[in-house]
């Protein structure tokens, strides 16, 4: 296999931490500073709790906006700076650049998640909690995060390559907030014993990005174990899923006239 | 733009912009202050419906659920100690909080606090806080600590001690409960006067503790429910005795001759009941036996 996407995705990754997205981090190491010194004095009972929350929540979203506004702008960028013609007149293929770009921002999110993750264990260090063996929930649900911003970037690039980047953004958040609420359109079909409409749902239900099921917030808060079944068939979902949008991705991107 | 037009802009802003906030920041508080007496009149929370919260969370409902928690402490907190407030709110927030965590112990455990104290301290709503610390027992079966809070509800607020004792022995069953959820199960029932509940917890305890100290306490207690029984029965035949002859009996020797008993009754150690110049039962002074169920409840240390 070529080094090509490999090649696409370092240098995406490069481009990334130059462009200073990184930042981000000192927003969120103010996040967890105050959260770690405040929250005991605003609330009863609840330090540790608010750190895991505030600080898993706070990966998420912070993971969400990078992986919309930065996927949307993944492939568009390359077309309205002209550069992506220097780089397909090279011996590289137009999915082989999907990929790469796909896999660039991926490393761009697990590097500032990674950060994160240590921002967050230090913040619950301060608040004087020794490390226990629950803990592996946490980052247990660090990793849904990561899998459902790989998902999230999927459909944003899917989305690039064929729109301009504000309806990138509004179709990637449309389906994203769509697919949170999957199981109620189940239910809401169920509700209406109609066999039609129900027949809609189950398709609607089983054709969105289901972002129902990386949600382990609440468990890691609770130092709850999370099933192994539920960390692999979720895994598998997301790869799945993936390289679904990634192929036809790929599909829209090769057909593409870039004159 | 000449140098002397870029240093006048310059000096504009330095002397502007801090003036402009300081202007900000007072108005900022005059409008804070009209917000905030319209928000202490008005007590409203936008969104009432748990379920509908939940929804519009999009998966943060964790986080949401300590910020409605924080929310609810700091309503109780502002409104704590103003007799004419009756926090229509701290339920709902409760609610809200524990719908979005249902996990969320600490909410249920200080929320019935807050609901169930009187009025001025708390919202003076024992009914809510007994809603509230059902919720979290059906979401958490396993906490016994639950029990224990509902338990005091109904004993202490509610004085329904059936009840309570009822909680207690539930809670006591769980896994990782402290043998005092037992111990507050017999011991409610006693306060109570179900002295036959009260007896058949401690005997089971007695008989499948293996800890010298724990069967200690059980057979004392046990000893104490008998005095307590006696005592009642006793009582009974005193009103008798009176009603009959006028007159308390001085003692139960008296009540024997008189026929209205068989023999002296003598409690589980073999002293006799004394009478009292009020005309009830009592221990014999020089008895071990400890009776009053009004006494703290000594908890025995466990070996392990």
């Amino acid at each position: 296999m070529s080094a090509m996407p490999g090649i696409v995705a370092i240098n995406t990754f490069r481009e990334a931490v130059r462009d200073r997205v990184l930042y981000n981090l000192i927003f969120f190491a103010l996040l967890m500073i105050g959260a770690a010194v405040f929250v005991g004095q605003i609330s009863i009972g609840i330090e540790r709790l608010v750190i895991v929350n505030l600080g898993v929540s706070a990966i998420s979203l912070i993971g969400l906006v990078m992986a919309i506004f930065i996927g949307v702008g993944l492939v568009y960028k390359e077309i309205e700076k002209r550069t992506l013609y220097s780089l397909l007149a090279k011996p590289i293929r137009r999915w082989q650049f999907l990929v790469g770009k796909y896999a660039g921002l991926l490393l761009t999110l697990l590097v500032n998640t990674a950060l994160m993750t240590v921002g967050l264990a230090g913040a619950l260090y301060y608040v004087g909690r020794p490390f226990v063996r629950a803990d592996v929930s946490i980052l247990i649900a660090i990793y849904f995060i990561l899998l459902e911003l790989a998902l999230v970037t999927a459909l944003a690039l899917f989305f690039s390559c064929f729109s301009s980047p504000m309806l990138s953004t509004l179709f990637t958040l449309g389906i994203y907030i769509t697919g949170t609420f999957a199981n109620d359109i189940r239910s809401f079909g169920d509700f209406t014993k109609n066999r039609a409409i129900q027949a809609m749902t189950r398709v609607i239900y089983y054709m969105l990005p289901n972002f129902h099921n990386f949600n382990a917030i609440a468990m890691a808060g609770h130092g709850e174990a999370v099933p192994f079944a539920l960390v692999l068939q979720n895994t598998l979902y997301t790869g799945l899923y993936a390289a679904l949008l990634l192929v036809a991705a790929s599909a829209i991107f090769s057909h593409r006239n870039l004159k | 733009m000449s140098g002397t037009s870029r240093a006048w802009t310059l000096r504009v802003a330095l002397v502007g912009v801090p003036l402009m906030f300081i202007a900000l920041a007072a108005l900022q508080r005059r409008l804070d202050s009209q917000a905030l007496s319209e928000a202490m009149q008005n007590e409203d929370l936008v969104l009432r419906s748990p379920s509908l919260v939940k929804k519009l969370s999009l998966g943060y409902d964790a986080l949401l659920a300590d910020i409605y928690w924080t929310r609810a402490v700091q309503y109780y907190g502002q409104r704590i100690g103003d007799a004419h407030t009756k926090f229509d709110s701290l339920g709902p927030l409760l609610d809200i909080a524990t719908t979005l965590d249902p996990k969320l112990i600490v909410a249920y455990r200080f929320g019935a606090i807050f609901l169930s104290e009187p009025r001025a301290v708390g919202a003076g709503r024992a009914d809510l806080a007994v809603n509230l610390v059902q919720k979290g027992i059906e979401a958490n079966p396993d906490q016994w600590i639950l029990n224990y809070d509902l338990g005091f509800l109904y004993y202490w607020r509610l004085k329904d001690y059936p009840k309570a004792a009822q909680v207690y022995a539930e809670g006591g069953k769980k896994p990782h409960a402290p043998l005092v959820m037992t111990l507050m199960a017999a011991r409610v029932a006693q306060k109570g006067n179900d002295l036959e509940t009260s007896r058949m917890i401690f005997l089971q305890l007695y008989e499948s503790s293996r800890d010298k100290n724990v069967r200690k306490m059980a057979m004392r207690e046990l000893r104490a429910l008998k005095a307590q029984e006696d005592e009642m029965h006793l009582d009974e035949i005193i009103q008798d005795y009176t009603r009959r002859f006028g007159h308390y009996p001085v003692s139960t020797k008296e009540m024997v001759q008189a026929g209205m008993l068989p023999f002296e009754p003598v409690d589980s150690i073999g002293f006799p009941y004394v009478i009292g110049p009020d005309g009830k039962s009592h221990l014999n002074p020089d008895s071990p036996v400890e009776p009053d169920a009004e006494k703290p409840l000594q908890i025995p240390q466990i070996n392990p």
